[in-house]
């Protein structure tokens, strides 16, 4: 049933800053980096095993098995792949890694721009407050998304104009989605 | 007895009351939503009806499509649940007018207890303390002085029908009192219908205790011990437990006399919870409310009484008295419910969605959970964010402690964003372990909602990624060449992956 994951380069030398592939994207936390190098001197805390890895089932985009800490202490894990996210599980914590985001090749790293205004949770509109054209003072509530009995309230970054309501009243939305474009504030 | 219930809820409780139902020999019917067309309470009713809707409004609160298919399917009587219907005066009289048996009490209590004024006066007359309150406001008058002056600040405003938080405004200065009384009674006004608000006065260190009732249509009226739900954040309950460390012997013997009096005083019949504040630094306790329905906690007290609740609801509800007294009411060891709460609690408790790659629920000796999912599920935006109640019983509230401990440690859950973790951080609290916590817990503690240092579990959980990453994804890729001037990795090729 189980089998010793064997000959994996990365067992043997685990992967540096530098050559790793994978970005921990949840929990939002200091770097696994940094983490990674204190814990390695942590006298009072010993590197776990050899081979901590133990798999008891392995699929194409499913892991599962036990990861060995020191002194003894196992904990069950499971690895999800879907497309290019993974989803860590172990001992009750929740992990998401994902490619780096890239920015060569044009692909610009994410702008931070207030003309666009992004869904933030999963849910449906409620109410619109705004519409095309309309002036909005910063603060000022654009509209409203129900998301498993609570109202976010989505409100204007800045003061501007309304250039576009991308939704309506009971529109389904997700995170990501753009529901309000403000009319780009003018170079002076 | 009945021969057939319709079930007019959903997830966990819809489960769970089938549950009983089946064990009772009564035939079931479940209805259901489109986004729940393959939920498990669906699966597990002998009959399932659709609601052809999506939103809440056009399912589970449409009553005259309630009653229509109660009507068509033969079911002599309706189990609502909680939330949606179960607390609605019109839909049980309409039940009642339509010949259905509404398992909860009369429509004319449910009437009295949804509304906060009447019930505290019936509170009152039953000899209950009650947290003290002004009369009702009125704009431009001033006999909300005399509370002023008794009690001052801060405050609470209160609407009469509020819930949930809704039409609750905490009032610091005298300078916020008239804009809070006015948007409170707005805010209640387009809620409930209601727009009619007071003042109450605040305990900032209260703990929420509420003790679960029985009592039949011949006015037997007994009480089943306390529930201690002060672990709450956004005014909703997240971790509960009995018996509460905060009571002793007297304390819970006058609570819960003063729980069944007010019950009796409010001609309540079948199960019911009335909610107290305990003043922890005095002892003395408040009645808040009674809920008129069955509570999302409950199962704390079925696991330290032995008992089903549930069961005597749809007992009471046929008819049948009490067997038991107040003397038979023995409780044994400890029970603590976590409630599995699809939402981030890194990110001010924001709703999480997406489909259940994994939800592989712990069981053993002493592990209960009362679940509406299943493995393969979406988890969808409509309806509320509880997945689940994890609720574990043990000798004493160590035991118990340890048991969930273990039970939320190997609980996978993937795909959709829970509070586990922060339930393990919670129930491991020193406040927590010491029992002496109150209603202010979770936003005293900012490193229950903040990502903490899991040391070598997060350089556990960045090593599996990159091993599984490797094996997961084809090899060839890797040969690729990008041509680009600088050294890349090879997966970036792959475009940006886009996360919840």
């Amino acid at each position: 049933m189980s089998q010793q994951l064997d000959n994996s380069q990365a067992q043997d030398n685990p992967p540096t800053k530098n050559e790793r592939l994978l970005k921990q994207v949840y929990p939002p936390t200091r770097s696994v980096d940094d983490l990674a190098s204190s814990q390695d001197t942590d006298p009072a805390n010993p590197p776990a095993a050899e081979h901590p890895i133990q798999l008891l089932k392995q699929e194409q985009d499913y892991w599962e098995g036990l990861y060995r800490l020191a002194q003894g202490k196992t904990l069950r894990f499971q690895a999800h792949r879907v497309g290019q996210q993974v989803h860590i599980w172990i001992g009750g914590e929740l992990y998401h890694f994902a490619l780096p985001v890239s920015s060569s090749r044009g692909r610009t790293t994410q702008r931070i721009s207030t003309d666009e205004i992004l869904c933030s949770v999963p849910g449906v509109v409620l109410t619109v407050d705004v519409a095309d054209g309309d002036s909005v003072v910063e603060g000022q509530t654009l509209l409203v998304i129900e998301s498993m009995k609570t109202e976010q309230v989505v409100k204007s970054p800045r003061d501007g104009t309304v250039q576009r309501v991308a939704v309506q009243p009971g529109d389904r939305v997700d995170r990501g989605m753009r529901l309000v474009a403000l009319a780009p504030l003018e170079k002076t | 007895m009945f021969s057939k219930v319709l079930v007019a809820n959903r997830g966990e409780i819809a489960v769970r009351v089938l549950q009983t139902l089946q064990a009772m020999g009564i035939a079931t019917v479940a209805v259901y939503s489109d986004p729940d067309k393959n939920a498990p309470h669906v699966t597990l009713a002998d009959q399932a009806y659709s609601l052809n809707g999506v939103s809440a409004e056009e399912t589970y609160l449409d009553s005259k499509k309630l009653i229509a298919l109660a009507k068509e399917s033969g079911a002599e009587a309706i189990h609502p649940g909680y939330g949606f219907l179960s607390e609605n005066p019109s839909f049980c009289a309409d039940c009642t007018a339509a010949g259905l048996v509404f398992i909860g009490p009369n429509s004319d209590t449910i009437s009295l207890l949804g509304d906060k004024i009447r019930s505290k006066e019936t509170a009152i007359r039953a000899g209950v303390p009650v947290v003290p309150s002004s009369p009702l406001w009125e704009p431009g008058e001033t006999h909300h002085q005399g509370f002023l002056s008794q009690w001052g600040f801060p405050l609470l405003v209160k609407a009469t029908a509020g819930g949930g938080g809704r039409g609750m405004r905490l009032v610091e200065r005298e300078a916020e009192l008239l804009p809070a009384l006015e948007s409170a009674s707005r805010e209640a006004a387009s809620a409930f219908g209601d727009g009619r608000v007071f003042l109450e006065r605040f305990f900032p260190a209260a703990r929420h205790v509420e003790f679960q009732v029985l009592a039949d249509a011949s006015g037997n009226t007994i009480h089943l011990m306390e529930r201690e739900c002060s672990v709450q954040r956004r005014y909703q309950k997240v971790i509960e437990e009995t018996p509460s460390p905060a009571l002793d012997r007297k304390l819970r013997e006058s609570m819960g006399e003063s729980a069944v009096a007010l019950a009796k005083s409010a001609g309540y019949t079948n199960a019911g919870t009335v909610e107290f504040l305990v003043d922890p630094t005095t002892g003395q306790y408040y009645f808040l409310e009674m809920n008129a329905r069955i509570q999302v906690e409950h199962p704390i007290t079925e696991e330290t009484l032995r008992m089903d609740l549930v069961q005597w609801q749809v007992r009471i509800a046929a008819g049948e008295n009490l067997t038991l007294s107040q003397n038979d009411i023995r409780s044994s060891g400890h029970a603590l419910e976590c409630r599995i709460y699809a939402e981030d609690a890194y990110d001010n408790f924001a709703p999480s969605t997406g489909t259940l790659l994994s939800w592989q629920p712990p069981h053993g000796m002493g592990l209960r959970l009362d679940s509406g999912v299943s493995q393969g599920q979406e988890v969808t935006p409509y309806y509320d964010s509880m997945l689940a109640k994890l609720v574990s019983w043990g000798a004493d509230r160590q035991a118990s402690i340890n048991r969930m401990s273990k039970a939320l440690e190997n609980f996978p859950v993937v795909g959709v964003t829970t509070n586990i973790p922060f339930l393990m951080r919670a129930i491991h609290h020193p406040a927590f372990t010491s029992g002496n916590y109150d209603t202010r817990f979770v936003a005293m503690y900012g490193e229950l909602t903040a990502p903490g240092d899991n040391g070598r579990i997060d350089a556990a959980a960045m090593e599996l990624a990159e091993d599984f990453w490797q094996a997961s994804v084809p090899k060839r890729a890797g040969t690729r060449t990008t041509g680009q001037d600088r050294p890349q990795g090879p997966w970036e090729s792959l475009g940006r992956a886009s996360f919840p």
